[in-house]
């Protein structure tokens, strides 16, 4: 980028869109070539033709065939292992955010204590995010067992990267004049962290805990096809025994489950973070008769003198939502099959089996090794690239300030809820079911996820783009789809590429664990190398996939940098 | 100009010779000399950038001196342990240009946090505060004229509410010396006029010493008995504001105007004529 370019960007007034970037701009276009030459090579290595792309969906259509009608006689089975999953989820967020809270303190720029401390908290998080919950699963369970206690702990461990990552930027995004005017008051350090960072952070803690609830649902969805535990056992199980017509209805209950979940943690999201919870914007009559009841309660508090909070709509929401949660903590600690007082004596065990996987053995297993993480790699981007194309239309499509009728929004941001609903690795298992084992079901999986997910990213990108540019094309007289092509995705395009790295970042790190399931790539010789307790190999296996994904993440930060 | 107000016995406050220099390089106290008795009410005038904030800050030890000494009540705040600055602080309410107060907390649990250093071990919220300082609270709160919004979030508040809750919450220590960091610098004229109007009273009331940091001269004048001037760190001027005019005061301010022209600067003379053929020329 020559400085010339740079110039005007500077003199940008904080507000105003960027400088518009078009595939003239050469880093872009670079980029651009880059992506797409990985793209062809990927395609080729994994052996993706048009052909097997179309064939894999007929394949699909057979395995559904086979599915109908479903029996759901093992319907109770089902539930109870879809019970199971909930309490994973909720017990292994809960558990990342009890050990997220203190090391986001000590990885925060303007709370940490030493330089030293700072840099081995980040450490910490960084490295928690780079091995998937997954292997960490298929790890621990060679030591803790088969059940869910090396899940909940996987996912534990797992979520402490990004959980605790979010955490840390919530606490460095706090102001400082309170903190320094609660110090001057002679207050202590940490009197002062409780009262003024604390009050600051808990809404956006609460929005990270609740959103990777969500994906922690997911996540331990698909547990059981390590053996560590919820409703991913039943669905392989089934599978395996070509009991497609019960397999269904497993599936379905899981899926059901999840988009129930995720509904209600979006609502519950919005209520918590909402800024001014108190002056709802929708005037209808029961947020005013609500808004009515707050202020009597308020005036009746002050001239009272009462020395507590008046029990005003707000402090019931989050009292209440505590308490459930609590409540609900306490009946998933109770009724899952995990040593919870004796958990400690497992940590021996835990440290033990980390210990064996050290030191790696690179050399038994090297064929393989190589050609899984090529064929990982060429899965990342085929799906990166697919999931892109599939998603671009969807994306337009559920954006509601560009598509105006409201039904089109409404269905297609419908049809991505529910297409999300189903975990990749389901989707994957699926799709191996129906074609064979191999990358073309794993990378046809992903690029399912990657176009739900991305056309929903899409779809908010466009949504936040200023209108007075777009006013000013329209008034020229440019017809819909100009305007769309110079007013809007100019504005987006920044935020499109960024979006496309992150996918391909998130993308490289599922199809470390598509194997797992017979979709591909690396997994495939870890969960054979776990089974045959060749930890050496696992060693290797783990420090390569964490040497992969921190790469794809410098590079991705390197250019998010230069197109930025 | 030597301190005309200095009292027999031991000053409230003194610096000796405080220099302060930033990591930056930036010079922001230079060799500052300055005692302030009991009961003083002191403005601090100046640009922005010549040390006013720097010099607070000095006082109850968010800053620490590159040389020289602090004393604040006896105890060497330039020097001091956590514990002895804790100590120091809990003694002075320190009102700041930005209020700041935790916006999503409510102005009672703002009030509360005053009342932090006279308590062991952390608070969160207002029921872990034992009931009569709650109700301390709420009388801080009715002085300060603000009791109808006790629960109501700081951030629904006016910028000139918000600085009277801060004062609330300085009150709320029960201090013998109280610091206003331009308290009224993001507030409109009239709510400048209140907040100015009841720090004053309290600080009366409570028989305070007070030091008032301000850019607009009349408003310092206003008010206070003693006026001091800063300039790029140093103490230009030191005066009882009953003997001081208004010009007088504006000396402090001159710089700027005469950086402007690199000429005037030289010939310091020439200044005033050069700028008054200025005005009446045209």
């Amino acid at each position: 980028m020559s400085g010339a370019h740079v110039e005007p960007l500077t003199k940008n007034r904080v507000g105003q869109p960027k400088q518009p970037k078009n595939w003239r701009n050469p880093t872009l276009l670079a980029i651009t070539i880059g992506f797409v030459a990985a793209t062809a090579w990927s395609w080729n290595f994994i052996d993706m033709t048009l052909l097997t792309l179309f064939g894999g969906f007929s394949d699909l259509g057979n395995l559904l065939v086979y599915m109908f009608p479903p029996i759901f006689d093992n319907f109770p089975e089902a539930l109870r292992a879809t019970i199971e999953t909930i309490w994973m989820a909720l017990i292994g967020t809960t558990i990342a955010v009890v050990l997220s809270v203190p090391l986001a303190f000590l990885a925060a720029r303007n709370t940490s204590p030493h330089p030293l401390v700072f840099a081995v908290a980040r450490g910490v998080i960084t490295l928690t995010r780079a091995v998937p919950t997954l292997v960490l699963a298929a790890v621990f369970s060679i030591s803790l067992g088969i059940g869910p206690f090396p899940g909940i702990v996987a996912l534990g461990l797992h979520s402490v990267g990004m959980v605790g990552k979010l955490f840390t930027e919530a606490i460095e995004s706090t102001e400082f004049a309170p903190r320094e005017a609660v110090l001057s008051t002679g207050a202590g350090k940490w009197q002062t962290i409780l009262a003024t960072i604390i009050p600051q952070i808990i809404p956006s803690c609460i929005g990270t805990a609740l959103y990777r609830l969500d994906i922690n649902l997911r996540e331990s969805a698909v547990l059981g096809f390590v053996g560590a535990g919820g409703v991913g056992f039943l669905i392989q199980s089934e599978l395996r025994g070509l009991d497609y017509q019960r397999a269904i209805s497993a599936v379905s209950v899981i899926f059901i489950t999840i988009t129930l979940i995720e509904l209600i943690s979006t609502r519950l999201r919005a209520s918590i973070i909402g800024d001014h919870l108190s002056t709802p914007t929708n005037q209808n009559v029961r947020s005013l008769a609500r808004m009515a009841r707050d202020q009597r309660l308020i005036e009746a508090a002050i001239s009272t003198r009462r020395l507590t909070p008046p029990w005003i709509y707000e402090r019931i929401l989050r009292v209440g939502t505590g308490l459930m949660f609590l409540s609900l903590l306490v009946v998933a600690l109770i009724t899952i099959d995990m040593p919870i007082i004796s958990a400690y004596k497992y940590g021996d065990d835990l440290v033990r089996s980390i210990g064996r996987l050290y030191p790696p053995d690179f050399t038994y297993a090297r064929a393989e090794l190589i050609q899984g993480m090529l064929e990982t790699t060429a899965i990342g981007f085929t799906a990166t690239l697919l999931g892109l194309v599939v998603a671009i239309p969807l994306g337009i499509l559920s954006a509601r300030n560009i598509i105006l009728r409201r039904s089109v929004v409404l269905l297609s941001r419908g049809v991505l809820l529910l297409i999300r609903g189903l975990p990749e690795l389901i989707v994957a298992v699926l799709f191996v079911a129906a074609m064979g084992l191999g990358p073309v079901p794993g990378t046809l999986a992903l690029t399912i996820g990657t176009a739900t997910f991305m056309a929903k990213l899409i779809g908010d990108a466009l949504e936040e783009v200023q209108e007075a540019p777009r006013e000013g094309v329209s008034a020229t007289g440019a017809t819909r789809v100009q305007e769309f092509i110079s007013a809007v995705l100019p504005q987006a395009l920044p935020n499109l590429v960024s979006q496309t790295l992150y996918m391909l970042d998130v993308n490289l790190r599922s199809s470390t664990v598509l194997g797992i399931v017979g979709g591909g790539g690396i997994g495939f010789l870890l969960l054979g190398s776990i089974r045959v307790l060749d930890e050496a190999t696992v060693g290797a296996i783990i420090i390569t996939i964490f040497v992969l994904v921190y790469a794809i993440e410098l590079l991705g930060t390197f250019i998010r940098w230069m197109v930025e | 100009m030597q301190d005309s107000s200095t009292s027999g016995a031991d000053p409230l406050i003194s610096l000796t010779g405080v220099s302060k220099r930033f990591p930056n390089g930036t010079l922001a106290l230079d060799n500052v000399d300055l005692n302030i008795p009991r009961g003083q009410l002191l403005s601090l005038i100046g640009l922005s950038g010549s040390g006013k904030s720097t010099l607070m800050r000095h006082l109850n030890g968010l800053h620490r001196p590159t040389s020289g000494v602090v004393k604040v009540m006896g105890v060497e705040v330039s020097s001091a342990s956590n514990r002895q600055l804790r100590g120091v602080r809990k003694n002075i309410g320190f009102v700041f240009q930005q209020f700041g107060l935790v916006g999503r907390a409510t102005c009672l649990e703002n009030v509360l946090t005053g009342a932090l250093g006279r308590l062991n071990g952390p608070r969160y919220g207002v029921w872990s505060y034992p009931k009569q300082l709650r109700s301390e609270a709420f009388d801080h709160l009715e002085r300060v004229g603000l009791v109808n919004q006790a629960y109501q979030r700081a951030d629904t508040l006016s910028g000139g509410q918000m600085q009277r809750v801060a004062i609330a919450r300085s009150l709320m220590q029960q201090p013998q010396i109280m610091l206003a960091d331009e308290p009224v610098a993001s507030l409109d004229p009239e709510s400048s006029a209140q907040v100015l109007d009841l720090l004053l009273k309290v600080a009366v009331e409570e028989q305070m010493t007070v030091i008032v940091t301000l850019h607009q001269v009349e408003l310092a004048l206003g008010w206070a008995t003693r006026i001091v001037g800063l300039r790029d760190g140093r103490v230009v001027l030191d005066r009882d504001a009953t003997t001081l005019k208004q010009e007088d005061a504006m000396e402090v301010y001159q710089r700027v105007d005469k950086s402007l022209d690199p000429d005037v600067a030289r010939r310091p003379d020439a200044s005033g004529v050069t700028q008054r053929s200025v005005q009446v020329a045209p």
